[in-house]
């Protein structure tokens, strides 16, 4: 029996079509997997579903009956609940009240606090998230865990349709586990789930139906029993795109890039000792929480070295203004939409913001650097979009993360740390991302790259570190990076 | 076709700015209806003497309110910086030392606003709020409630005259070019306009946030010290109570110029439209002898339309 029919959905933006007649029906208990490269549509799509945008033409039917949704209200009031890609939550309202916002419990008029954070501790342990503290306040949880409470939020009023774009980006593999186990029971007791992904295990496990999104067409219907990796990103990207990491001899140089010795930030982080040479990608893995993070913010400066020391190509970087990037250091920090992007401006204008100090002629802009920096990394990284002067905030989430990825290395820097490079991208953009690692270590750049997916590491890495509670328990080289050897040491000091 | 004019129209000017322009337009096209006196060049060349303070001490203003920040202390500083000039050039008997002392005085206020933001984390509204009493006591401290007289290089600052044009609009012209061009073409202008859009994403894209919201704010007092040396010049006197309330219309005129509240939005040209606006509304009062109690109520409506405009075709763009 079917919930919702879309038919002939078409949607543009200033002239650039981005859904060419897209039609879907989902059936109550569904669990509907939404796939396709960065750009291809989906949240605009599921923007449309959910009342948010109005389709320039097209019609929906819920249960039988024309819809015509003119916002995001009318598709709540409709059962339709939209977990956005970007997280919604108030920072500094404690995770219970984030929870049940909009429908807190009360008790004579005033907030009933008890009932409230009994309600909130239900919905978290229904999820399979227990372990977040219902009081805490949502801006310091870490990323993965907003997404979580972000979802608690969503169910809290049980949803004919669930929609959610990328919500196991920042989970950890626990948590994914424990999440999908949420989403079976719900679907199971009737509610329809739509759910887009980067990572097609994660779809092929978990749902019923796969669809698959191109440039805004619906180009296939898979039965995942009858999909494999392989098969979906054909579908996807029309071609057979992955990343093989080929064995390099050994063309680092003795020198070392970057040398940490006995670093202590005073809180999470002790004792941390390791070097990089020039030209090495150096992977970090640990579980949540291990400090991953917090040492990628140590090396670049923006985080006190309270003991130790952090060497710089020899310099010894102790002597840097605190609270400023590190000379010759780049960041792609995790969470692109609150650290990473300036949002009203345009592409070429954030891809430039790092390259500007360099290119400048006595504190003068140099338009034509810019033009240049421009060209060179949207071919190169395949930048999807109109033109250079759209609002990067109106770009694909994937490409967002490209623009910021562009924008560390069009700074030249020697020593360039990726956190999470590719959360939210898809597996075209993926490869190129990895080949440009790769490309980039060879030239002589040193890489530092945070990552929870044992395949990433895998596939970029010369050698790990692996970090379990804020130490560093153990150094890999390429040979030894097998999945239990690395899961045992980041579990070592749980 | 006709999106296409539209959009190079809009980026040549902003719609905010074309809005603005076509205030400007049409409250110009009313007074010369109802005025014959309006479209004299005396009367036009007296609106731009009067819009070239509020226009100068806007630039700064602008760069604050783009970094992020405001800066309401601008009407102490103009009263702070005109006294201390004044009085020093009493006491020492050399005229010319009016206008630098006023810009010096200027320069430190920012230079504590600054201090206050960025080393003591005090929140900008309540720093300035702070430094908009402190500077007013001050002023009055030093000259026990009584305007000092003033003359000299001052005086030519703020009532003189080039063929014919006033030395402040001159100044405010080549201000405005200065200032666009830094806003615009510099790595400096840049930083202002990141750190205000997300200051988070602005540091780990090694720019100094500090230092850049130290500048603007020393900036921004600067200029206030110079607006106060010109209003002051015009009158002959530094009265302490000098420039009292100007800070909402420097705000004002920032606002509508299309610069946004919550930071990394805005141009000065936009800023200088919006100058002119608030000028030419005191002018239009003038001359149709309204009471000057509506021109307050005036000024308070014709910012909510302006800012209320922007806002409703950013809601109709967001569901576009
Ligand atoms: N408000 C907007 N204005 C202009 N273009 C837009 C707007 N919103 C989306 N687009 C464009 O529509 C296209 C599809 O974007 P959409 O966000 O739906 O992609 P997606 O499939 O969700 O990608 P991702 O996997 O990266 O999240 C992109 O090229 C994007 O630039
Ligand atoms: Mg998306």
């Amino acid at each position: 029996m079917s919930i919702l029919t879309a038919s002939g959905i078409r949607k543009s933006f200033r002239g650039n079509t981005v859904l060419h007649g897209v039609s879907l029906t989902i059936d109550a208990g569904e669990i509907i997997g939404l796939l396709g490269e960065n750009g291809a549509g989906k949240s605009t799509f599921m923007n449309v579903l959910s009342g948010t945008l109005s389709p320039d033409a097209g019609v929906i039917q819920i249960d039988g009956s024309n819809v015509q949704f003119a916002s995001a209200s009318d598709g709540l009031a409709a059962g339709i609940r939209f977990i956005r890609q970007e997280l919604s939550l108030m920072p500094s309202l404690s995770v219970a009240e984030n929870i049940l916002l909009g429908s807190l419990p009360k008790r004579r008029g005033f907030v009933d606090y008890t009932a409230l954070r009994r309600r909130a501790a239900e919905i978290l342990a229904e999820i399979g998230a227990s372990h977040i503290d219902v009081d805490a306040e949502v801006g310091g949880l870490r990323l993965g865990e907003q997404q979580l409470v972000e979802i608690a939020r969503a169910v809290s009023q049980r949803p004919r349709i669930l929609i959610m774009d990328e919500p196991t980006s920042s989970l950890t593999a626990h948590e994914v586990e424990q999440f999908f186990g949420f989403v079976r029971r719900i679907a199971a007791a009737g509610t329809a789930v739509i759910f887009i992904t980067h990572r097609l295990s994660e779809a092929l496990s978990l749902c019923d139906r796969l669809v698959v999104l191109r440039n805004g067409t619906l180009v296939a219907e898979r039965h995942p029993d009858e999909a494999t990796r392989e098969s979906l990103i054909v579908d996807m990207t029309g071609r057979a795109s992955l990343f093989n990491y080929e064995r390099r001899d050994d063309v680092r140089s003795q020198e070392a890039a970057l040398e940490v010795i006995g670093a202590s930030d005073g809180e999470g982080l002790s004792d941390i000792s390791f070097q990089v040479q020039k030209g090495e990608v150096f992977g970090l893995f640990g579980l949540v929480g291990a400090g991953r993070t917090e040492l990628l913010e140590m090396i670049c400066g923006l985080r006190r070295c309270a003991r130790g020391q952090i060497r710089v190509s020899g310099a010894d970087a102790q002597k840097d203004r605190r609270g400023h990037l590190r000379a010759g250091v780049s960041i792609v920090p995790e969470g692109r939409k609150i650290q990473g992007i300036f949002p009203q401006h345009s592409v070429r204008w954030n891809l430039s913001a790092g390259t500007l100090r360099r290119t400048a002629k006595a504190g003068f802009i140099s338009p034509s650097s810019e033009v240049e920096a421009m060209t060179k990394y949207r071919t190169e990284l395949g930048i999807r979009m109109q033109d250079p002067e759209q609002l990067v905030g109106t770009l694909s989430g994937g490409n967002q993360q490209k623009v910021l990825i562009g924008r560390a290395l069009v700074n030249d820097p020697q020593i360039l740390l990726l956190d999470e490079p590719t959360h939210g991208v898809d597996v075209g953009a993926k490869a190129d991302i990895y080949r440009i690692v790769r490309a980039e270590a060879a030239h002589g750049r040193t890489i530092v790259v945070a990552s929870s997916e044992i395949d990433e590491i895998r596939a970029v890495c010369d050698r790990v570190g692996i970090l379990s509670k804020g130490r560093l328990v153990a150094v890999l080289n390429h040979d030894g990076m097998e999945e239990t050897a690395m899961l045992t040491h980041a579990f070592s000091h749980h | 076709m006709l999106l296409r004019l539209r959009s190079t129209f809009v980026t040549a000017l902003g719609l905010r700015e074309a809005s603005v322009a076509a205030m400007i337009l049409i409250v110009a096209a009313y007074l010369t209806y109802a005025s014959a006196y309006f479209p004299e060049p005396r009367n036009l060349l007296n609106i731009g003497r009067q819009a070239s303070v509020v226009g100068i001490v806007a630039l700064g203003q602008a760069l604050v309110i783009i970094a992020r920040g405001i800066d309401l202390s601008v009407g102490s500083i103009i009263g702070l910086s005109a006294v201390a000039g004044a009085i020093v050039a009493r006491e020492t008997g050399v005229q010319g030392l009016s206008v630098p002392v006023a810009l010096v005085a200027g320069l430190l206020c920012g230079l504590f606003n600054g201090w206050l933001y960025t080393r003591l984390r005090i929140n900008p509204f309540i720093a300035t709020l702070g430094t908009l009493s402190i500077a007013r006591g001050i002023a009055l401290l030093l000259t026990g409630g009584i305007p000092v007289t003033l003359s000299g290089f001052a005086n030519f600052l703020g009532a003189g005259r080039i063929v014919n044009i006033p030395v402040s609009l001159i100044l405010m012209v080549m201000l405005a070019v200065i200032f666009h061009i830094l806003a615009t073409r510099t790595v400096r202008g840049r930083d202002i306009f990141a750190i205000g859009d997300n200051p988070k994403a602005a540091v780990l894209a090694g720019i100094d946030l500090r230092g850049t919201r130290l500048f603007v704010f020393v900036l921004s007092g600067l200029l206030a010290g110079l607006g106060g040396i010109i209003l002051a010049g015009n009158l002959a006197s530094a009265d302490p109570n000098l420039g009292m309330g100007y800070e909402l219309d420097v705000i004002a005129a920032v606002i509508l110029g299309g610069t946004s509240l919550s930071g990394g939005r805005g141009s000065i040209p936009g800023v200088m439209l919006g100058a002119i606006l608030m000028a030419l509304l005191n002018n239009a009062f003038v001359l149709l002898g309204i009471s000057a109690y509506w021109q307050v109520v005036t000024k308070g409506l014709v910012i909510l339309l302006a800012v209320g405009l922007d806002s409703i075709r950013r809601d109709a763009s967001e569901t576009d």
